[in-house]
């Protein structure tokens, strides 16, 4: 569905990517994890194509982004970070946006809207920024765009939004679709994402599955230094240590995203290499 | 569904663009009435024998199509100049021909109707009442040995009393569009400021062709002899059979009106339509 192969991208002077290459498929949620700055909103938004990549190709369902035909827009939505909507109400403004996207279903975006808590006879700029994210991502999952990015879409949105975010995104997907979230808060992403994506200084860190992730690591808090000295990462706590080890034994236990995020920014090498056995 | 044009989609976006702005672009011409009623009023008060002749209703015309025009097609994209905005505008199932074609339906031909509509409902009933103050003014004055002036309305399409550049084929309403592509370019090109930027452009522009014409060309010309306009050259008296002229044929001087007047608008308009399709955001 989104192929990335070899991309270079610089702004200015400060290159991003060099020679990055990634394999996006349908029926996935992705999450993109990362710090800030190391590149997350800028492979969004080349695969939006927003940006051109200056050396290196993107290829989204056939479509070569930076062209930005009407076809390949109709299929590709992205919720940047920081939004703008305009002055008008929003069942107004879905109105007019919606017969842009040939698959916008208004019942859906009705039925999202409600579990947002969205007032759809509201004005955009009446409503808080959390509401009018809401808003957005309600607008965005009704679409049905075979592709759909989210860049750090729980920013601005309270403990209880980002429970029901969780909620509306698992709801949406199918086969159809892909459905890509960067963000640099990854306890927001638990339990709704089935492929982690780590980005780091333009390159890919790690990549994946879910299924892979519990088969491969186990996810423990031990008091045992031994463990705790084999561990890939270790972090103390009131209950003991917690720690990211391999899992030769195949044994279970429910991945921490954040632990998992902190051993292959600190030792991606070893994580890496657990994979590969 | 054709993937350069498409109509119905065109009008879908042209809608959409009037719903988001309707309430800028009233507000606007509510503005731009309110500015002509304000110095209609001011010259009605300050010259009593001539008040809004001719002149007066060209100037004011003229001043306001080339400065709001300007302003408003220095601004057409201004969504480009933030990301918040530009992502929205860019990522909208429309064709970047579609998207340039909404904003010359609304930057030139819309705002170019509009103006000039509510220029005449501001300017005929003011020059109806000043010609009345004039005559007022002539009856109950001492002096009856002349006769009162009453002034026509400025007709735009004969630009009739207007300076020979606009009697002379309407140079100057031309030009407007020409300056008025140049400032949509502008929004496109720069990111900030586009309108200030492109006014800057435009007067470089100007100060090195005026520098070349007068110091380039100038000084190529034989003793005795200099530039009369953009078409001849002459020596001498202008009095008829007093000076010697050289002129540019009559063809070429048509081909360059032309292009001045047609020529430059579609070039700039190709070349935003060209910027837009590789703008970043």
């Amino acid at each position: 569905m989104v192929t990335i192969r070899d991309l270079h991208f610089a702004y200015r002077r400060k290159p991003v990517f060099s020679g990055l290459s990634l394999d996006l498929a349908a029926g996935h949620i992705y999450g993109l994890l990362g710090r800030n700055g190391t590149g997350k909103s800028t492979l969004l938004r080349s695969i939006a194509g927003f940006l051109f990549p200056q050396k290196g190709a993107i290829g989204v369902l056939g479509h070569e982004p930076g062209k930005r035909r009407p076809a390949f827009l109709q299929e590709v939505f992205l919720v940047p970070e920081d939004i703008y909507l305009p002055a008008v109400p929003v069942d107004q403004w879905v109105r007019y946006h919606a017969p842009f996207y040939p698959k916008f279903n208004r019942e859906q975006f009705l039925r999202i809207a409600l579990d947002f808590d969205i007032r759809v006879s509201g004005r955009l700029d009446e409503m808080s920024y959390g509401q009018q994210k809401k808003a957005l991502i309600s607008f965005a999952l009704a679409t049905n765009t075979a592709v759909l990015l989210l860049d750090e879409p729980t920013n601005g949105l309270d403990i209880v939004s980002k429970s029901q975010f969780r909620r509306v995104i698992a709801g949406a997907l199918d086969e159809n679709k892909c459905i890509v979230i960067s963000t640099h808060q990854v306890k927001d992403l638990e339990n709704l994402i089935d492929r982690v994506t780590v980005i780091d200084e333009g390159r890919i860190l790690f990549d994946q599955t879910m299924d892979a992730i519990s088969r491969k690591l186990y996810f423990k808090i031990s008091y045992d230094p031994g463990e705790t000295a084999s561990a890939f990462y270790s972090e103390g706590s009131l209950k003991g240590n917690a720690l990211v080890m391999a899992n030769p034994g195949d044994e279970d236990s429910r991945p921490d995203l954040e632990m998992l995020y902190k051993a292959v920014v600190l030792h991606a090498e070893k994580v890496n290499r657990a994979f590969a056995e | 569904m054709n993937q350069t044009f498409d109509f119905r989609r065109w009008w879908m976006l042209v809608t959409l663009h009037w719903v988001e702005n309707r309430k800028r672009y009233g507000l606007g011409l509510l503005a731009i009435a309110g500015l002509l009623i304000a110095w209609f009023s001011f010259l009605l008060t300050v010259d009593k024998f001539s008040a809004l002749d001719l002149g007066y209703q060209f100037s004011a015309y003229f001043v306001g199509l080339y400065f709001i025009g300007c302003l408003l097609s220095g601004t057409i994209f201004s969504e480009l100049g933030d990301k918040r905005q530009g992502i929205g505008y860019l990522s909208l199932p429309a064709s970047h021909l579609e998207k340039l074609l909404c904003a010359l339906l609304f930057s030139i031909v819309f705002f170019f109707i509009a103006f000039t509509l509510v220029f005449y409902l501001v300017d005929i009933p003011f020059v109806h009442a000043a010609n009345n103050l004039v005559g007022e003014r002539y009856r109950t004055s001492a002096d009856m040995s002349s006769v009162p002036y009453t002034t026509p309305v400025y007709n735009i399409l004969t630009a009739s009393g207007a300076p020979m550049l606009e009697q002379d084929g309407h140079l100057l309403l031309t030009s407007y569009f020409a300056f008025q592509s140049v400032y949509m370019l502008g929004s496109v090109y720069f990111t900030r400021s586009a309108f200030i930027k492109t006014t800057v452009a435009v007067l470089l522009f100007m100060l090195i062709y005026v520098s070349f014409v007068s110091e380039g060309v100038g000084r190529q010309l034989p003793p005795g002899w200099f530039i009369k306009d953009l078409f001849q050259w002459q020596r001498g008296s202008s009095l008829v059979g007093q000076g010697q002229w050289v002129k540019l044929p009559l063809v070429i001087e048509c081909a360059l009106k032309i292009l001045v007047s047609y020529g430059i608008p579609v070039l700039f308009w190709v070349i935003a339509f060209f910027r837009l399709r590789e703008k970043e955001v």
